[in-house]
């Protein structure tokens, strides 16, 4: 759970871009991410990522976790492309039971898919890493997303720490009264462990509720205010989607 | 004795050869069972859909699904919030739930490896699918920003088929067992089974449809099913297993819930 929480150097020009702006760049460059079809921009997007990871001092097992599910998917999809698609030949194998045929255009698909995996999961990752949730809220606010979806998706985000520490307790007091010893306690005991969850779930929410009423809660919540767009942000980010483009049309 | 020696030599390669494998099939093999391995060595994150996956053209068209969907379910949402204030920091905190749950890894034995539960079929039980599926796309969008599980422009797809079909999958099987009156425990183990598969045959399905290329789409669906049937068939038993266990955990400790979620009727439980 440290993941939500980064531990890294927050003195970066970025982390003082308004939110707005950060998150229609990151936007921007997901989808000539996702349109491009070659190795030249996701690679490009990737080496800048990892040059603002390595700017801001990211600790490398934290890139290395959060890169370890697209990196798990994208070798899957690669064997798949390169065995299960393609038309050009590259080698044939008699493997006894079956022939085993590696294509080169389906490895070369492959690699693309790949490539704008990690890119785009880079983006997603440098745009985390600069801006605090609360503000990527208020600007998802300021985006005209509902805002019952997102006052939701702040309780959650409170009370994800606050589960957390409870789950963890349990977990503990499970595994001294020997839950998880076999596979069959282990299961029990993780349904417990959920069960559990469920029922602080609905007492914290009462209380929450109760608290908040207390404070004039009629329902809604209040957001982050917005500040003006500075012109030097907003020039900076126009430049840089320019130079964008002009790279993914290359 | 030395001609003797080659011979022996040349026999025992021959008859080598034939008992195993060529030297190209051991380095094919060889590859696989590296892969395999790494594979085994971390989580089994099988069933989000990873960032950038997708071309724009299906990314957009699974929003384009998702949204009439979840806005139902946000106006479903704001008119159960409007009797009863308790019920977004309720739904937040399902939420929250779901997200604590999934980031849980449960080992699958026949894999030999680790993944983790949805938590579709518990939200479908207790929130009803549409809520349900807001639930899901919350804690798919905090998991695609902080945990890089699924992604951002693949988040319509992940809805469509984790929260959305997930959901009614669950729900359904939870409710038509209900109405035949089978015990707790086998319809909440259906509902998490169900709402689990649903989700994977769903995912496959957008998959092979994002990426098939000149691909048959049925051929490649199929590919992917295999390729994520060794995780997918065991975690789906586990997960309802899983959801049974706490739907009757609920009903022994605090059928009052169940009563206030209209999940079963005040006839129906001992208070």
């Amino acid at each position: 759970m440290h993941l939500l929480l980064g531990e890294f150097k927050k003195e970066h020009i970025l982390f003082s871009f308004d939110a707005r702006i950060k998150i229609l760049v990151s936007i921007f460059s997901l989808i000539l991410t996702i349109s491009y079809n070659g190795f030249i921009f996701p690679l490009l997007i990737l080496s800048l990522c990892t040059a603002y990871f390595i700017s801001i001092r990211v600790p490398l097992r934290t890139i290395l976790i959060r890169y370890s599910e697209p990196l798990f998917i994208s070798s899957v999809l690669l064997l798949l492309k390169f065995f299960f698609s393609g038309k050009e030949s590259l080698f044939s194998l008699d493997l006894k039971l079956f022939t085993l045929v590696g294509y080169k255009d389906g490895f070369i698909d492959g690699l693309i898919l790949a490539l704008r995996i990690l890119s785009g999961v880079s983006i997603i990752i440098a745009l985390e890493l600069s801006t605090p949730f609360t503000e990527i809220m208020a600007s998802l606010s300021w985006f005209r997303i509902p805002k019952t979806f997102i006052e939701i998706m702040m309780f959650t985000y409170r009370y994800i720490f606050v589960l957390l520490e409870d789950a963890i307790v349990i977990y503990n007091s499970q595994k001294n009264r020997l839950g998880y010893s076999s596979f069959k306690v282990s299961l029990s005991s993780f349904s417990t462990l959920v069960g559990t969850l469920i029922i602080k779930a609905f007492d914290h929410s009462q209380k929450t509720t109760t608290a908040m009423m207390l404070r004039g809660y009629d329902g809604k919540m209040p957001f982050l205010g917005h500040s003006k767009f500075k012109k030097k942000e907003i020039i900076a980010s126009v430049v840089f989607m320019i130079a964008l483009i002009l790279l993914w049309k290359i | 004795m030395k001609i003797c020696n080659v011979k022996t030599k040349y026999v025992a390669s021959r008859i080598f050869h034939k008992l195993f494998l060529g030297r190209s099939e051991v380095i094919i093999i060889t590859f696989v069972v590296i892969f395999l391995s790494l594979s085994i060595t971390s989580d089994a994150f099988a069933m989000h859909i990873a960032e950038g996956i997708l071309p724009l053209k299906w990314a957009l068209i699974w929003y384009g699904v998702a949204i009439p969907f979840i806005s139902y379910g946000i106006w479903k949402l704001k008119t159960k919030a409007k009797i009863d204030l308790s019920f977004k920091p309720l739904v937040g905190l399902l939420a929250a739930v779901v997200f604590i749950i999934s980031c849980m890894p449960v080992p699958v034995p026949t894999a030999g490896t680790c993944s983790h539960p949805a938590g579709t079929g518990i939200t479908a039980i207790i929130l009803g699918p549409a809520i349900s599926s807001v639930v899901a796309s919350v804690a798919l969008f905090i998991q695609a920003l902080f945990l890089a599980h699924g992604g951002i422009s693949t988040l319509g797809a992940n809805i469509v088929s984790m929260g959305i079909i997930g959901s009614i999958a669950g729900y359904a099987a939870f409710r038509f067992l209900q109405t035949f009156r089978a015990p707790l425990f086998i319809s909440g183990f259906f509902a998490g089974l169900l709402a689990d598969w649903a989700t994977y045959l769903m995912t496959s399905f957008e998959l092979a449809a994002g990426i098939r290329g000149d691909s048959p789409l049925f051929d490649l669906m199929i590919q992917i099913i295999i390729a994520f049937m060794p995780t997918q068939i065991p975690l789906g038993i586990l997960e309802g297993l899983m959801t049974a266990g706490v739907v009757v955990l609920l009903y022994k400790k605090r059928p009052d819930l169940l009563v206030k979620l209209m999940v079963l009727k005040q006839r129906e439980v001992k208070i």
